[in-house]
């Protein structure tokens, strides 16, 4: 009896009230995008991802439904849209163009704007903006490639900073993950 | 003769320094110049998680410094040559390129469309050709036994490199291996990616998967996988114990830079020319492979 029940249990009941009808078309306002109205959830983005296969909650065919049935939160608060490996896998196979690789870093900028984006990510942009690099700089390879006569790596820093400062990602806060 | 600005990227100038040292003796081998470019900052690859237009800037910026100089660019990293390849096929669009300018113009730069970006492997094996490499070989590694690793950002996105290669079914560095006198191991797992742009946010994904091609491996009696990239080299190098302690195995394979192995077999002095004393995994069996 129990079983039988169960069977027409839903994970989760999507309502509604809680779709918000505007997250397909804000995603479309960005370039490379317009492969979302074409997805015919194939699937081949799924089968051919590296990160699927380990990981099978991360799941680009999954994602771009739920964009497009407007499930903005649940996307955006999701830590799995931040498990792309950017292998390219999924639009080199997609036998309707989309752009699913380009789709998800849409993703991502919007989820990093809404407070959402991981520390790690954060760190290294604030790096860069120090370093020039993504990482700081440490006195063992300063040393090391003075060692092997290779040059020191001395440019100016001012510029990138000035420049990728135009775009505000010097303001994305790294998302604060409950205790 | 060919020149070229040299893109050290972030990875290789501070932890895989040996890539660096083999990739400029390579070149200097074969008549390459590698100009050195002291402005060039990362590439924004990592940047486009959070902003696409503050990735594609710092693209645009480092192809801008390049341009200046009226040089192409050569890269050693994958992830590098993909982000900046297809900031270039980005930047072909007129309304995207004068956008991105009007941020340049802010530190008195500016990208008109001229640079190339090409990857080390790319420039081997079209600047310098199959056939020219083999009558350079010195050292006889007949008998060793490579198993190639491309790196995605090689192959993809495949609209950024004019079809140079076959993403599915890539070829050069198969035919590399085997100019360098080395046979190239087929295996299945051929085209699995390292995970390395995930290693940030999860390292059990990178170690799942790096775990996967080391299964597949084991039995391909190979004597080093061989890569072109030093963050798939960090991922199946450094990161090796880690998956050997996680699963419970004892994986011991050396992982060669490309342009190691080519030096190897051109001849060059082992440490002071290609670093190979500067592995996590010792490369030892590799050295006595050819000695």
């Amino acid at each position: 009896m129990n079983k039988a029940k169960n069977m027409f249990e839903f994970k989760k009941q999507i309502s509604a009230s809680e779709l918000d009808t505007n997250f397909k078309s804000d995603v479309l306002t960005h370039p490379d995008t317009e492969g979302l109205n074409a997805c015919f959830s194939c699937g081949t983005c799924s089968a051919g991802c590296p990160i699927h296969e380990v990981f099978p909650e991360y799941n680009p065919k999954k994602l771009a439904k739920m964009v497009r049935l407007g499930m903005r939160k649940n996307v955006l608060s999701s830590p799995h849209i931040w498990y792309c490996a950017t292998c390219h896998n999924c639009e080199q196979r997609c036998p309707q163009n989309v752009k699913f690789f380009s789709i998800l870093n849409v993703l991502k900028n919007m989820a990093a704007e809404e407070g959402y984006a991981p520390p790690s990510w954060v760190e290294q942009t604030r790096q860069v903006m120090k370093t020039g690099i993504v990482f700081a700089t440490e006195e063992d390879w300063i040393k090391e490639r003075e060692r092997l006569s290779l040059p020191s790596l001395k440019g100016t820093r001012e510029k990138v900073r000035k420049i990728i400062e135009q775009t505000g990602i010097d303001k994305i806060k790294p998302r604060v993950d409950p205790e | 003769m060919s020149t070229y600005a040299l893109f050290l990227g972030c990875t290789t100038p501070t932890k895989v320094i040996q890539y660096e040292l083999a990739s400029r003796w390579v070149c200097k081998c074969f008549g390459i110049e590698l100009i050195d470019i002291e402005d060039f900052v990362c590439c924004g690859i990592n940047q486009v998680n959070l902003s696409v237009e503050a990735g594609l800037l710092m693209a645009a910026m480092n192809l801008a410094l390049a341009e200046d100089k009226k040089l192409d660019i050569l890269t050693l990293c994958a992830a590098c040559t993909g982000a900046l390849a297809e900031a270039v096929e980005r930047l072909k669009d007129d309304a995207t390129r004068d956008r991105i300018n009007e941020k340049l113009r802010k530190v008195g730069l500016e990208y008109k469309g001229e640079v190339k970006v090409k990857h080390i492997s790319r420039v081997l094996y079209e600047d310098i050709g199959i056939e020219k490499i083999k009558k350079e070989v010195k050292r006889d590694l007949s008998g060793f036994r490579a198993a190639p690793h491309y790196g995605c950002h090689y192959l993809k996105p495949k609209s950024a490199f004019e079809g140079f290669e076959e993403p599915d079914n890539p070829k050069t560095l198969h035919q590399l291996i085997s100019a360098c006198g080395a046979y190239p191991v087929e295996y299945e797992t051929l085209n699995l990616c390292c995970g390395g742009k995930v290693f940030p946010v999860s390292e059990d994904i990178v170690h799942s998967l790096v775990q996967k091609k080391f299964d597949n491996l084991k039995n391909k009696k190979i004597d080093a996988m061989v890569l072109q990239c030093q963050t798939c080299y960090l991922m199946y190098s450094d990161r090796q114990n880690e998956v050997n302690k996680k699963y419970g195995k004892k994986y011991n394979f050396p992982v060669l830079l490309y342009p190691q192995l080519l030096g190897l077999a051109l001849g060059a002095d082992p440490v002071t020319d290609l670093g190979l004393n500067l592995h996590r995994v010792p490369v030892d069996k590799v050295l006595e492979k050819i000695a």
